[in-house]
């Protein structure tokens, strides 16, 4: 096993000694950072997931500043553009019309109560790599949606990376405040481009009645590493409904946490993740039932080929008090390969009697009876197989809303696919 | 069986007298001297000694393990006495009529009745107490159909070139702290072994009884099974009402030759200590098997007492088109804890897999499934199916589940589904609407939850269980 | 006390929460007799037969109950069901594992235990819940499955019947055990009620809709809204109300 050079790591940004507003938060994540445990096979949260990609590689270089030039839309979405290049805000390619009730900051100039809020989110895991994030949180957006505000369009935030970013290392920051009854759409799009490591936070806090629709697309470059996590807390009567694409990149480990921490809240989340060569995708999810009254309903689906490794960790915790919860999670996983591998562990630690969990895993290849079925009308077995895949994971994907998205992924998966996906009909 | 679940829940801890006789036991305490001191009161050869010293070695290195859904203050090792027998069994098992008149009367209190003809009749039984086997039934009629049923530490030397050949092949000595512990001290157990093509005559059962105050029970249990044979077993547990913690670590071998079928079966009633959680067994215990060719072996456990129970047979598919299967009940009320399921490894082809466990936690209690299910990338055709259900009375009580599914072969399936639950309001009220009262309702309502396991129990077991499963559920229900 | 009633409920209330549901019941029903009770959703016409069996969570707030010449309130939910009284759910609930045999012989013993007679022996009771089986149309393996497990809506309501035919209580309270089905299914089911019908047991027929009165003919019919009886009659008075519907009884009522 190589090594992943800790100290250097920490001094690749020299934020912290910056003077800004933000400097105490990054010597407290960086001395955080330093001191964490370096995740290994004994750590139950990284038991199968092999940090090689990170450790081999050199990636301990700040990226070249860019911007404009690029076109950064998804084809055809009407929505607010907010974009990222090689890790720092691109205000030259951001595009967004003013809507009352709706505030963007950059991280400089974010006001005292979205400060507050920056970080706290995410506080409390025990993922290293979030500390290394905030420690080299340069640049961020902090989106405040106002109390009763309903965003007439989706706020899309992209994250690209140029050719000259390869071998760098950044982090990506979000924070979005959702009002008491607001209403959003948020589009996480990291369309790839760069063979970067990027370690990533985004944090959402939806306040009372507060509605997310939150779409994260990311496609990460083959041979990029990414680690990030997403963080929701749930005030009373809240919604989240969260869909994740997960492709490319060497390593890719994504955290997702959300927490009923008001009654009557209601999480969905669907997520796909693809992996292929030998790629490893590590996705870990965690629902914390705090509040009486919640519901959860989470499917996970994920195709792996050739040498390819899946992970999947979907915990649910119900905590003391939280009765009349009802919790269900869903993983089934796809082997394409005789070498590909799926390690799932789904996980319920329950401390209430009143609730109603289960959880269900299923690792298989594609169902023969199914793929007799296609067979006996005349359709190849190639063809049959690549059809019943791609259908596996195109069923979660009619649960997104938006066309121009789905085209997108569509698309994203016809690529995966390469030449064995089926014809689009559309 | 309702009956049975309804005395299970409602009574009190039954077993938990205490016999008074005279033992012999080693003062507390874990060195070189005293693994010597255990090997030469059962006269052991020398290369048995040598393995128990290089465990002890081993074990010495290590580190207790962590892991496990339990909180337990640390358990002081050079406290327990590693060594207790009765004075009377001092030179070994002797026969029936030779048996000290008091530990009969014992295990007649227990409901194990050693005389060949008394309720028991078709069943062989080991009754093991503190360190030593008392007797072993049935042996006569036994022989005759070639299966040896003896205490280990009997086996050793009138079958050691098995025991050698099998000691340690399924649960290495270093495989976990409580295995090398086990290794390096540990005191009877049965042994037996199924000739080839030889369907056991009836069913075999190890008594186990722990009497003595602060001693440790390390029974060590390996069961052969030649090639095409059959073989019942079933295994039986409890101790008396200490307000100390006693700490049992068990380690159970089972080896299925090729077309072999061993079926394993506990009633687990150890003493779980006292409402506040005073006393009590720990149960730290290792249990393994390796299924070669067409070979079978099913677990089967029901699991009520024990303060803390650590416990996970398993069993591994090393032969192509074999089977393993694991039925689980495990009841946790007061202040138990339970972390315990198993560990289906599939390496050959073809190969097999049930997992059956039912949870219920009443009181503060804790109880967690923790499994394993691994396919290996030669595991071709592998099948696995996993049923975890949760069972919640009261509010104070918690109920987990960590299954790890490991997968490394596409023509695999593996299937896992989990569900947690209460009593509900609605089913009570239709039991006590129908003229029932809560806790009869309760006891059906549990009953009914566990039947996919109950019905695995062995008929002369089931017989028995009764009189072994009495664990109380009592003020668990409102 | 007043042995010539099989139930008397004087000025019932009940809540549930915070909410009153019953606002003063009133009712008299002698050996017998069936009462058919009607009313739109939410005029508390459950709540009653949940009060009347002790159900957790439903709160009396005043009035009085006489069954049988007992005091109905006093007892436990049990005891009521083995002094006589049945409630047949609209929705019954599964117990998963638990055989209907096993569950049914449990509650017969109970009752029987507590009348003082012997439990049936094992064959014997057999033998009677495979004849009741037979009576209610339901194939004899029902009474292997687990209690309504995986049962259809129909098969629940029949096994509700078949309950109360083996328990043989004084007065079964029946919750619109006609919704949900079709007409053969309801015939059944009227049948096995009828079948009950003598001059020592009394019936009270909770339902929305007429139509089942036509198969089993009640002697009272009240109307219950808002959480009182607003209208007592025979049974042109379920008729009228099939034709007028539940508005014309409510606004004659506020």
């Amino acid at each position: 096993m190589g090594d992943f050079d800790r100290q250097a790591a920490a001094a690749l940004y020299g934020g912290a000694d910056a003077g800004d507003w933000f400097s105490g938060a990054r010597r407290a994540s960086r001395a955080a950072w330093l001191v964490s445990d370096w995740p290994g096979r004994k750590t139950e949260e990284w038991k199968y997931t092999s940090l090689d990609a990170l450790e081999s590689g050199s990636w301990l270089r700040v990226p070249p500043h860019a911007s404009g030039g690029v076109d950064h839309r998804i084809a055809g979405l009407e929505a607010d553009y907010l974009v990222f290049r090689n890790g720092r805000f691109d205000a030259e390619a951001s595009r967004v019309e003013p809507v009352s009730g709706l505030q963007i900051h950059r991280l400089a100039d974010a006001p005292e109560h979205l400060r507050e809020r920056f970080g706290s989110i995410a506080s409390g895991t025990a993922n290293p790599f979030a500390a290394l994030a905030a420690c080299w949180t340069e640049d961020a957006v902090l989106v405040h949606l106002e109390e009763g505000t309903i965003a007439p369009r989706p706020l899309c935030v992209v994250h690209l990376g140029d050719d000259a970013a390869a071998g760098c290392a950044w982090a990506q920051r979000l924070l979005l405040v959702a009002g008491a009854r607001s209403e959003l759409t948020l589009v996480e799009h990291f369309p790839g481009g760069a063979a970067a490591f990027v370690t990533g936070l985004t944090e959402i806090d939806l306040q009372p009645g507060a509605q997310l629709r939150h779409i994260r697309l990311q496609l990460d470059a083959e041979e990029a590493v990414h680690i990030g996590g997403v963080h929701v807390d749930l005030r009373d009567a809240s919604a989240y409904r969260g869909f994740v694409l997960a492709t490319g990149s060497r390593l890719k480990r994504l955290d997702v946490r959300l927490r009923h921490r008001g009654p009557g809240a209601d999480a969905a989340l669907d997520a796909v993740y693809l992996a292929r060569r030998s790629q490893l995708v590590d996705l870990h999810t965690t629902v914390e039932h705090e509040s009486p009254h919640c519901t959860t309903r989470e499917i996970c689906r994920g195709i792996v080929d050739d040498e390819a490794r899946a992970v999947f960790n979907g915990r649910i915790l119900i905590r003391p008090g939280a009765q009349k919860t009802s919790a269900d999670l869903s993983n089934r996983n796809l082997l394409l390969s005789d070498r590909a591998e799926v390690d799932t562990k789904p996980e319920l630690e329950i401390y209430a009697d009143d609730v109603k969990c289960s959880h269900g895993a299923t690792v298989s290849r594609i169902d023969e009876k199914s793929l007799y079925y296609l067979q006996s009308r005349g359709i190849a077995r190639e063809e049959a197989e690549v059809l019943l895949a791609f259908g596996f994971v195109n069923a979660l994907f009619a649960g997104v809303e938006l066309a121009p998205v789905q085209a997108l992924m569509d698309a994203g998966l016809r690529e995966w696919f390469g030449s064995r996906a089926p014809e689009a009909l559309t | 069986m309702s009956e049975q679940i309804h005395e299970l829940i409602r009574k009190d801890y039954e077993a938990g007298f205490v016999t008074a006789i005279e033992s012999e036991t080693i003062p507390p305490g874990l060195s070189e001297d005293v693994v010597r001191v255990i090997s030469s009161k059962k006269g052991e050869p020398e290369w048995l000694l040598d393995w128990r010293l290089k465990a002890f070695r081993a074990w010495r290195g290590m580190p207790e393990p962590g892991w496990a859904h339990v909180n337990f203050p640390p358990v002081d090792f050079e406290a327990v006495s590693y060594y207790s027998a009765p004075k009377s069994l001092q030179d070994g098992p002797k026969s029936l009529e030779d048996v000290d008149p008091e530990l009969l009367k014992t295990y007649e209190k227990l409901g194990i009745p050693l005389h060949e003809r008394a309720r028991l009749a078709g069943v062989a039984v080991d009754a093991v107490f503190d360190s030593v086997s008392v007797v072993t039934t049935f042996k006569g009629k036994l022989a005759e159909a070639g299966v040896v049923f003896c205490p280990i530490s009997e086996a050793v030397h009138t079958h050691p070139e098995l025991v050698r050949k099998y000691l340690g092949s399924v649960v290495p000595q270093r495989d976990n702290f409580y295995a090398a512990l086990n290794s390096a001290v540990f005191s009877d157990g049965s042994f037996v072994y199924i000739p080839k093509g030889v369907r056991c005559p009836m069913e075999l059962s190890t008594y186990f009884r722990i009497n003595e105050a602060k001693t440790g029970q390390f029974e060590r249990t390996l069961i052969i099974a030649d090639e095409g044979s059959h073989v019942s077993y079933l295994e039986g547990c409890t101790a008396p009402m200490r307000d100390e913690n006693q700490l049992h670590a068990a380690v159970v071998e089972l080896v299925a030759l090729k077309g072999a079928r061993i079926k394993y079966s506990t009633v687990q009633n150890w003493y779980p200590g006292d409402k506040d959680g005073k006393g009590g067994i720990y149960n730290f215990v290792t249990k393994r098997g390796v299924c070669h060719d067409d070979a079978h072996i099913s677990w089967t456990q029901v699991e009520t007492g024990s303060a803390i129970t650590w416990k996970y047979p398993s069993v591994v598919l090393r032969g192509d088109n074999s089977v393993g299967e694991f039925y689980s009940v495990a009841l946790t009320n007061n202040c138990q804890q339970a972390d315990t399921g198993t560990k289906m490894i599939h390496l050959g082809r073809n190969t097999r897999s049930t997992i059956v466990s039912k949870g219920i936690s009443a009181g503060r209690s804790s109880n967690a499934y923790r499994g394993l299910v691994r396919i290996n990338p030669g595991a071709e055709g592998a099948r696995n199916h996993t049923q975890c259900d949760s069972l919640l009375i009261g509010d104070a009580s918690a109920a987990h589940t960590f299954p790890y599914i490991e997968c490394r072969n596409s023509s695999a399936v593996v299937e896992h589904e989990a569900t947690t639950s209460k009593v509900s309001e609605d089913q009570l009220f239709l039991c006590r609407q129908r003229g029932l009262d809560a806790e009869k309702a309760v006891s059906m309502i549990v009953n009914g939850f566990c039947r996919e396991v109950f019905k695995e129990l062995p008929m002369e077991f089931a017989v028995e269980a009764g009189k072994l499963l009495e664990v109380s559920l009592e003020g668990s229900v409102g | 006390m007043d042995h010539g009633h099989m139930l008397s409920i004087r000025n019932l209330g009940a809540r549930i929460g915070e909410k009153q549901i019953l606002k003063g019941i009133d009712l008299e029903i002698k050996p017998g007799e069936v009462h058919a009770i009607m009313g739109p959703n939410g005029s508390g016409k459950s709540t009653l037969g949940y009060v009347l069996s002790g159900r957790e969570g439903y709160e009396v707030t005043g009035g009085e109950v006489s069954f049988r010449g007992k005091d109905l309130l006093a007892m436990q939910t049990e005891e009521r069901a083995r002094e006589g009284l049945f409630l047949a759910f609209q929705y019954p609930v599964e117990i998963p594992g638990v055989s209907n045999m096993e569950f049914l012989k449990a509650a017969v013993d109970a009752s029987r235990a507590h009348r003082g007679l012997e439990a049936f022996d094992a064959v014997r009771f057999m033998k009677l819940a495979r004849e009741t089986c037979t009576r209610v149309n339901l194939a004899q393996d029902f009474l292997k499955r687990g209690v309504n497990e995986g049962f259809s809506g129909g098969e629940k309501k029949r096994n509700e019947i078949l309950q109360m035919m083996l328990l043989e209580p004084s007065l079964a309270v029946l919750d619109e055990t006609d919704s949900g089905l079709d007409i053969d299914a309801l015939q059944v089911v009227a049948a096995g009620v009828n079948s009950m019908r003598s001059p020592d047991r009394s019936f009270i027929v909770v339902t929305h809709y007429q139509r089942l009165l036509d198969f089993i003919v009640p002697d009272v019919v009240h109307v219950l809204a808002g959480g009182r009886i607003v209208r007592s009659g025979g049974r042109e008075l379920a008729l009228e109300l099939e034709e007028k519907g539940y508005a014309w009884i409510e606004r004659e009522v506020v």
